[in-house]
């Protein structure tokens, strides 16, 4: 149980993190914060079928991660 | 406070149908589809539009006589099949609302450049520069303007453009106009046209606004059938006889004038370019406060059967308006019109409605076998042929444009997107945690194991990267959280 416990929160948070920053890839990507299309090369412009993919992918992660981290704080 | 007696007659039921469909989408949507998908045969497209929008409202027709009541096709779809898929509708009718608000709002912008040329070139380049910083405004000023309750001129805007268009119709005839090739010579023209059949469809169905007051029709049975029909046949020759005189005095080329704009400055010289432009700006003004408010008045629908947060039927202390529901659908529409293009937003627009005809369609059959006593006075001819056609046709509008059209396919993708998220947001309120819990440990198990084999398909070669700019080692950690993750959620107890 207790390695549950643990790999609950640590999987929950790390999850929540990379969602949230999948999601603000995505959208710097899109808008070119910070030169952030600069990364790519040029390579290839980031049409709505890549943005969408990222965003419903973070936002499926955002969830999933949530709800583990709010396992793991009811578990305490 | 919204009144419910039947107050309107058939006059007032027509003019209401009208003013649904007259509006922005003509100032906006003709330009790419006649520049870029088809040529002159938009005319052709146009008409095959505008009959299957009458295949597709007779179904209306029969629902809107017999059930007369507030929410349309939302309260159709809930009677025949409850609740998942009634949601489900009220989602797609909601999108589309917010993809045309933010469309109307980019139009608005459009229309705003090409008057300011009026004054200056200087003045009409940062305008086009600013494109999306006005359209968010605009959008800003159109909220504040229905949280505070401000009065709709749509019947005044009706007649207004019925009389520009008659005189620009007119004109051009009187002009003389050269013959125009509006049907496809080859079979290699079809495609072409029939995905602007599609992208101009939300052309068509706004005169749907009809039924959203059908509950304020006198004798309903009678005057919602007719005015839906009488609207839908008048709309037909206005739209076929303005797009023929424009497609005759614009030649196909590089513009970065509006086409309507420009057709209009060459049948009315000096004074139409500006009157369309104003005309437009009126249309796109009084559409985004439409779409403003029948974005809110289904979230809140919603939200009073329970799928939605019922924070989004508070109401304004001073104003006594739906401020919660109008803000938050005007922060999408804000986000849309700011990102989003005109191609795009068209598709995307037209989807969300085409999905809920072939709902409406499927109510109407599934009503018949389930309620045959109940009243009908209007009966849609031909059944079930009639039902059944409009399911098909709605379903070829749907698919077929996705085949020849980039932007049609990055709409569709990004609807299927949005309908995970509507599905998850259903879930969320309706399962409970426990069981959401398993249902997103099952979706992020298998988007990491797709993650996965699509990393390796690449690697072998079998198929380009579809991240190329992420590193394989960070989509590899990322795939591998998402697995844990989701076998973690699906082990919980709860």
């Amino acid at each position: 149980m207790k390695v549950r416990k643990t790999l609950v929160a640590l999987v929950g948070m790390l999850q929540s993190i990379v969602a949230v920053l999948t999601v603000i890839f995505a959208l710097g990507l899109h808008f070119n914060f910070f030169s952030v299309q600069a990364l790519s090369n040029g390579e290839i412009e980031l049409s709505y079928v890549h943005l969408t993919a990222l965003l419903v992918f973070g936002f499926f992660s955002i969830i999933s991660g949530s709800l583990l981290v709010q396992e793991w704080l009811e578990s305490r | 406070m919204l009144k419910t007696e039947r107050e309107f007659g058939l006059f007032d039921a027509i003019m209401m149908g009208l003013s649904g469909a007259i509006g922005f989408e003509i100032f906006v949507l003709l330009d790419y589809a006649y520049f870029q998908l088809t040529g002159p045969t938009i005319v052709s497209a146009l008409l095959l539009g505008g009959l299957i929008n009458m295949l597709i409202m007779l179904s209306y027709c029969e629902l809107g006589a017999a059930m007369p009541k507030i929410g349309g096709e939302y309260t159709y779809i809930k009677t025949a099949y409850k609740g998942f898929t009634a949601f489900i509708s009220g989602c797609f009718r909601w999108l589309a609302s917010i993809f045309g608000a933010a469309l109307a709002a980019i139009s608005f912008t459009r229309q705003l450049a090409y008057f300011s040329l009026i004054l200056s070139p200087a003045v009409q380049n940062s305008i086009l520069a600013q494109t999306p910083l006005i359209a968010v405004i605009a959008v800003m000023i159109l909220a504040a303007l229905e949280i505070k309750g401000a009065k709709k001129i749509g019947a005044i805007v009706v007649i207004a453009f019925i009389a520009i268009f008659t005189i620009f119709i007119s004109s051009g005839i009187l002009r003389g106009l050269p013959p125009v090739e509006i049907f496809p010579k080859t079979l290699e023209g079809l495609p072409g046209a029939f995905a602007a059949t599609v992208y101009m469809f939300p052309m068509f169905f706004g005169m749907r606004s009809l039924i959203a007051a059908a509950a304020r029709i006198k004798n309903p049975g009678k005057n919602v059938p007719k005015g839906i029909l009488l609207s839908a046949l008048l709309i037909i020759p206005l739209y076929v006889a303005l797009a023929y005189v424009a497609v005759g005095v614009v030649p196909l080329g590089n513009y970065n004038e509006p086409f309507l704009n420009l057709a209009a400055e060459n049948v009315i010289p000096e004074v139409g370019g500006a009157l369309f432009a104003v005309a437009g700006m009126a249309a796109s003004l009084s559409a985004l406060g439409t779409s403003l408010a029948v974005q809110s008045s289904i979230i809140r629908g919603m939200s009073r059967d329970g799928y939605l947060p019922k924070t989004l039927l508070s109401i304004h202390r001073r104003f006594g308006t739906p401020y919660v529901a109008t803000i938050s659908g005007s922060l999408f529409i804000m986000i849309l019109s700011a990102i989003g293009t005109i191609e795009f937003l068209g598709y995307a627009a037209s989807f969300g409605s085409i999905l809920v005809f072939a709902l409406v369609n499927l109510s109407l059959l599934k009503l018949r076998k389930d309620k045959p006593y109940m009243e009908r006075p209007f009966k849609t001819p031909l059944y079930p042929f009639t039902p059944i056609a409009g399911v098909i046709m709605s379903m070829a509008l749907l698919v077929f444009p996705i085949f020849i059209d980039v932007n049609a396919a990055s709409a569709l993708i990004s609807g299927i997107g949005l309908t995970a998220v509507v599905l998850a947001t259903y879930y969320i309120r309706m399962m409970g945690r426990y069981r959401l819990q398993i249902a997103l440990g099952g979706a992020g198990l298998g988007m990491g194991i797709s993650l996965l084999v699509l990393m390796g398909l690449a690697e072998i070669g079998f198929m380009s990267p579809m991240f190329p700019y992420i590193p394989s080692y960070v989509m590899l950690v990322v795939s591998a959280i998402s697995i844990i993750a989701g076998i973690l959620n699906v082990t919980t107890r709860g």
